[in-house]
């Protein structure tokens, strides 16, 4: 049985839903937000860095905040040390000297709940960010992000995020997917259907937060569930797409499995859970009819389409055994080189599924190169992109598994 | 209509026009290889036609000037192979595909029919052997390992013709070879120098159905034309 034809409907899927980014993209208000100048306001901000043994790069994440081009008096910095029991404590007192810095000491409670000392901390700001302490802003960064709130209707804004300093092959794919992020969510901002506000730096309207709730534990995903209940109660979600920070990520693929587990599992739990009614919602626009089920649909289509590839692979590697087993090893070799090295086009594998393939991996790039020219990062990305549509496939399979079967078996992992 | 469902809807026709284009391109290509197969059997049943026409020239020395024959067998293979591909991506009940299959296997029988004529005027022994499968589900099991392994014996043994033939196919030369050649629908079937033989066990055993000594491996043959 050739199982390609149950490949189709995802194929068709992240076709479509390219054509519909494109779309978006060249539609007049994202144009607008490409082209929205710096704001000249300058609310009162508090940017919050809640923290748990990242004694190594708190420090950096400090300093590019301290760096920021704003008004010293209109911007506090609150530490949050979630219980760390490394020297995290230490390297946040030594910013206390500053005035805009306060730095908070708690028990271990959690991200949300260091979130939420922060904000409570934070009684003067209009607005209250986020960053994590692996993550490092760039000067200008906030000033392009305040922007997004001239519009009274924005709850929140994200950043335009990449990866700091990429070294390894792994690395440097992250880099070109949170490249591409940047382009996701400047086009879904024009939709309003960005669903999660990433950690590494987003800001919220303060009295937003407070109409409707201070950060929860969110199935470990607590920036995603806030996005979600501001989607719920009726917010925007902006974008700032020239808002750079970078951040760090996983350097190994066992972390980073341990990392988009959380993720997905998080996406899952928060869907099926407490915001089911947003799915399949006309109520919630782009958001409710195209971009969530998508996002069910994509993860069901990654564990498909990779168990149609190994399906495959072992149905030819088995036939193949069969067919050729009594036949000298040299002559199966000699058939199948040949066959590799063939420019003949006559044999040329390209089908349907190939060119449809071909057509979905060339849109990925295009967004990619996209997210880098409008954020401005200077990047090399050969490598990564490679990496990316080609290494990335064989590994993401091993979150999706293991985050439906976490869902499926309500099994629980810690963060870290 | 909302902002987003205006573009929604621009790019489902944009995806449709893409798959549209992209199914086009694909039977374009399709058509582009049957014509290339079409192309193939046009020269070789020129090829056949010459070489009957040789071989009528020189009726009062037959057996010279007859080059190329041995090519043209070769050439026979490689349109055997590229009809095997065409098949599998088109489909075996592709009308064209059957069409270019019994033009294949007429022009097989030809040339088969053209080998023993030579052989027997010229006194040449050439080594032939007739294969029959099918594509039948269930109908051969073994018929894939029999013609890889024939595939193997075709190459190792330089000299050795192979005539593959679908037994179901519906063609009147091709029931007129089967019922000359006595073959049951005992599928694969071989007739080896005019032997016949039924199923397929392991190469060996399909080796040792050729008469001893008849099979000349390739490197044996360089050997002998060396020393000469």
């Amino acid at each position: 049985m050739d199982l390609t034809v149950l490949a189709y409907p995802f194929l068709f899927a992240a076709i479509y839903f390219e054509a519909f980014l494109l779309v978006t993209f060249l539609s007049q208000p994202a144009k607008d937000a490409r082209d929205r100048a710096i704001s000249k306001k300058t609310p009162m901000v508090a940017m919050i860095v809640p923290c748990f043994n990242e004694e190594k790069t708190v420090g950096g994440t400090v300093e590019s905040l301290l760096a920021l081009e704003y008004p010293k008096e209109k911007l506090q910095i609150i530490l949050v040390n979630d219980g760390s029991t490394d020297a995290t404590g230490k390297v946040m007192d030594s910013f206390a000297h500053y005035a805009q810095v306060t730095v908070i000491h708690q028990e271990n409670g959690g991200k949300h709940v260091a979130l939420n000392a922060g904000i409570d901390a934070a009684k003067d700001a209009e607005i209250v960010g986020c960053l994590d302490a692996d993550s490092f802003v760039h000067t200008d960064a906030l000033r392009e992000m305040i922007s997004c709130f001239d519009d009274p209707e924005v709850g929140a804004t994200t950043a335009a995020m990449s990866v700091h300093k990429p070294k390894n092959i792994l690395e440097r794919m992250q880099n070109a997917e949170y490249i591409m992020g940047i382009a996701l969510r400047h086009i879904l901002a024009a939709v309003n259907g960005i669903y999660v506000t990433p950690g590494p730096f987003s800001l919220y309207r303060r009295d937003i937060i407070e109409k409707i709730g201070g950060f929860r534990h969110g199935h470990n995903t607590e920036d995603m569930e806030m996005a979600l209940r501001m989607q719920q109660a009726g917010y925007k979600i902006d974008s700032a797409p020239k808002a750079r920070v970078e951040t760090a990520t996983p350097r190994s693929v066992p972390s980073l499995v341990k990392q988009r587990t959380r993720w997905t599992t998080g996406f899952l739990r928060n869907m099926l859970y407490e915001y089911r009614g947003l799915v399949g919602n006309p109520r919630y626009g782009a958001l409710g009819l195209i971009v969530l089920p998508l996002g069910f649909f994509a993860i069901i289509g990654g564990i498909l389409m990779f168990g149609i590839v190994i399906y495959q692979l072992v149905k030819e590697g088995v036939n193949t055994f069969l067919i050729a087993s009594g036949v000298p090893l040299d002559y199966t070799v000699s058939t199948i080189v040949p066959k590799l090295n063939a420019i003949e086009w006559f044999y040329f594998p390209l089908t349907l599924f190939t060119l449809l393939a071909v057509v979905a991996v060339v849109g990925s790039i295009l967004f990619v190169l996209v997210g880098r020219k409008i954020s401005h990062t200077p990047a090399n990305l050969g490598v990564g992109i490679l990496g990316y549509m080609f290494v990335y496939g064989l590994i993401a399979p091993l979150w999706l598994v293991r985050s439906v079967a976490d869902v499926a078996t309500s099994t629980r992992r810690s963060w870290r | 209509m909302p902002f987003y469902l205006r573009n929604a809807l621009i790019a489902l026709l944009i995806t449709v026009a893409i798959i549209a284009t992209v199914l086009y391109a694909v039977n374009f290509l399709n058509e582009q290889r049957v014509a290339e197969l079409r192309a193939i059997e046009d020269q070789l049943a020129t090829d056949t036609l010459s070489i009957e026409t040789q071989y009528a020239l020189l009726a009062e020395a037959p057996c010279e000037g007859l080059e190329g024959s041995n090519a043209f067998t070769t050439e026979l293979g490689g349109l055997g192979d590229r009809l095997a591909f065409a098949e599998e991506r088109l489909g075996a009940t592709d009308p064209e595909v059957l069409r270019l299959k019994e033009r294949y296997t007429l022009l097989q029988i030809r040339d088969y029919l053209l080998t023993k004529r030579l052989a027997r005027t010229c006194d040449l022994e050439p080594v032939v052997a007739l294969y029959f499968y099918s594509n039948v589900p269930g109908q051969c099991e073994d018929c894939d390992r029999a013609g890889y392994a024939l595939s193997y014996l075709r190459q190792t043994y330089p000299d050795l013709r192979v005539y593959s033939f679908d037994y179901n196919l519906d063609l009147a030369a091709l029931k007129t070879l089967i019922a000359v050649e006595k073959v049951n629908a005992e599928l694969p079937a071989f007739v080896i120098q005019g032997t016949r033989a039924y199923g397929f066990t392991t190469l060996e055993d399909l080796e040792d159905s050729f008469p001893e000594g008849l099979l000349v491996p390739a490197s044996s043959t360089a050997t002998s034309t060396s020393d000469e």
